[in-house]
């Protein structure tokens, strides 16, 4: 079996040859042009321009580190859409976790109807995105929305405007990333079918109770799922932007209090057309998030569970 | 990320099994508990389908489910409530997609098909990159990719939207197939080269017929994300007459502000119908498209 002086493994049965490796950046082209073109160029393109004033008409001019500066000194705004940003990430992840978890174990007690509570459940983060739900939203929050009405039969409360009132209207979208657990839901019941029966046949004889099993046997076996949900759900709340967007008419208003920091960054970068301080904002973001990931990797070998 | 990447066989092998011995009691208190759980879930949607159908009035006076008087004038009016019908931004949401489709079907497939398949220099280092890809936000591209379209002279026309995907731009996808590729017996592939086919004949003869699962889930996750994708949308097109259904029931929130509920739930509803029929078509794909990769919505 000769491999001829790639370094890649040869497969069993296998062997190199030149024109595979033609076929290969054949089949890979249009992979690579989309990776220059729309990935790695605008990467590289958008942290140049992120020190400049480019406002998309005219030449864009140097400017140093000046819009950076800008963002850490003296940009109140940027401050609120972190304050918004953080809040919102810091509420929706981990009751977004602890929902997916307690419905995945309430699920996986071999009731029947699994799947249709699975898909009814999971239906909510299929269409939790769209603009419609963001609208239905919209009334169900204002003052004579459906909540009030409904509080207002069963106990006789006048709510107030939940939406446009600032101190609550972050919490609707809270409450609207939340009610999306569904996606997470089905990786952790994924997760929860690799955990072997026997296990808790063991624990059982021994004597250990639910509680006791759940906390000592499906939690830390459960811990890699959780770390990878916890880091796709904080990513995605970074990025969170239709309904804040929808809800608010592009405003991040009532007074800034849903002003995402995706839609500060839309703000200035289309509304404003400051490209050059957009790009900036951008390249924070991404600071921002590639931080969180990189904590998450790096606690997590003090809490998540591997077998090996 | 390998962790999570969850068998799917295992799913639905064990509905049967579970936790053995919970007492009926427990079980009926499960039930209900779970029943009153996801109809509340449900009751937003169930009554914004319901009040499309209410006259103007009720809507604000009644928490129910059953309009006292059905009508479709809510219909009727969002219908025709902006300048360009309904119609006609429905048309391009769904030529939209639909390319979109295609361009994620055709393109992702054959990067999927040269990572698993085909050997050549520098694979293993492309394909890390591809993985940084997944993770990267959007928002670090975003700025130069609408210059340069806009360069292009691609902005306002669907060509933004469309292109990209032509060019495998949604890693995720090619992960996903990567995953189901690998499954495929390499024994068939063998096969065939003894019978003289070179990797495109493997490609089309071989490797795809047999992916017809992983291929749907790709078609109906990349239709459903372009039907509900807004911001793209929003960034590239001007002209209501090229705006998708999701710009204008955005649009017609603005124009009507809160004074005409009927038709705003009416249109939301008409926005959501399509992937409640993939959903009901295809639940089983997109969960299992979930559990596999574990990504996304």
């Amino acid at each position: 079996m000769s491999t001829l002086g790639t370094t890649e493994r040869p497969v069993a049965g296998g062997r190199f040859r030149f024109g595979d490796s033609l076929a290969g950046y054949g089949f890979l082209a249009p992979w690579l042009v989309g990776f220059f073109l729309l990935t790695l160029g605008p990467a590289i393109a958008s942290f140049y321009l992120s020190l400049t004033d480019y406002s998309g008409l005219g030449a864009a001019n140097w400017v140093g580190a000046e819009n950076y500066v800008r963002i850490a000194t003296d940009d109140p705004r940027f401050w609120t859409a972190m304050n918004v940003t953080f809040t919102f990430v810091l509420l929706s992840v981990p009751l977004k976790l602890v929902f997916a978890l307690a419905v995945a174990v309430a699920l996986n007690r071999g009731l029947s109807g699994l799947s249709f509570f699975r898909a009814i459940f999971y239906l909510p983060s299929l269409v939790g995105g769209s603009v419609a739900v963001a609208v239905l939203w919209r009334q169900v929050f204002a003052g004579d929305g459906l909540l009030n009405q409904a509080l207002n039969t069963l106990f006789g409360f006048e709510g107030p405007s939940w939406i446009s009132n600032p101190s609550t209207s972050l919490y609707t979208l809270v409450l609207l990333a939340v009610w999306q657990f569904g996606s997470s839901m089905i990786i952790f019941l994924a997760g929860l079918r690799q955990i072997p029966q026997d296990m808790y046949e063991a624990a059982s004889i021994d004597g250990a109770s639910k509680a006791r099993q759940f906390f000592k046997i499906t939690l830390p076996l459960l811990t890699p799922v959780i770390f990878f949900n916890a880091v796709i759900l904080t990513i995605d709340a970074f990025k969170a932007f239709t309904s804040a967007f929808v809800i608010s008419d592009g405003t991040g208003g009532p007074i800034d209090s849903t002003l995402f920091y995706t839609l500060y960054l839309y703000q200035e970068a289309f509304t404003n057309f400051r490209f050059g301080y957009a790009s900036a904002l951008a390249w924070v973001l991404v600071l921002i998030i590639a931080f969180f990931t990189a904590m998450s990797f790096l606690t997590a070998r003090f809490w998540v569970h591997y077998d090996d | 990320m390998t962790d999570a990447a969850l068998s799917t066989t295992t799913i639905a092998a064990r509905t049967d099994a579970g936790e053995p011995s919970v007492s009926p009691w427990k079980r009926a208190l499960l039930y209900a508990l779970l029943l009153a759980v996801s109809f509340l879930m449900l009751y937003p949607l169930l009554w914004m389908v319901a009040s499309s159908f209410k006259p103007d009035s009720e809507i604000f006076t009644s928490t129910g489910l059953v309009p006292t008087d059905l009508t479709v004038d809510a219909y009727r009016r969002g219908w025709n409530g902006l300048s360009i019908g309904f119609g006609w931004m429905f048309f391009n949401s769904l030529v939209i997609s639909l390319l979109v489709v295609v361009g994620n079907l055709f393109s992702c497939s054959m990067a999927a098909y040269a990572f698993t398949r085909l050997h050549f220099k520098g694979r293993g280092f492309w394909f890390t990159l591809m993985l940084g890809t997944l993770m990267m936000p959007q928002h670090a591209v975003l700025i130069p990719q609408y210059v340069m379209f806009l360069k292009l002279g691609w902005v306002n026309s669907i060509l933004p939207l469309v292109v990209p995907k032509f060019l495998a731009i949604d890693a995720f996808f090619i992960f996903l197939m990567v995953q189901f590729f690998r499954g495929i017996p390499r024994e068939l592939d063998e096969a065939a080269i003894m019978d003289g086919c070179g990797p495109l004949r493997i490609f089309l003869k071989v490797i795809l017929p047999l992916s017809t699962p992983v291929l749907a889930t790709a078609a109906v996750f990349s239709f459903i994300w372009t039907w509900d994708d807004f911001f793209a949308p929003l960034i590239y097109l001007n002209d209501i007459e090229k705006y998708t259904a999701q710009l204008g029931l955005r649009t017609f929130v603005d124009s009507t502000g809160t004074s005409d509920w009927g038709s705003l739930f009416a249109m939301s509803t008409l926005t959501v119908l399509p992937i409640f029929i993939l959903f009901i078509l295809f639940q089983r794909l997109l969960i299992e498209g979930i559990a596999t990769t574990g990504m996304k919505r």
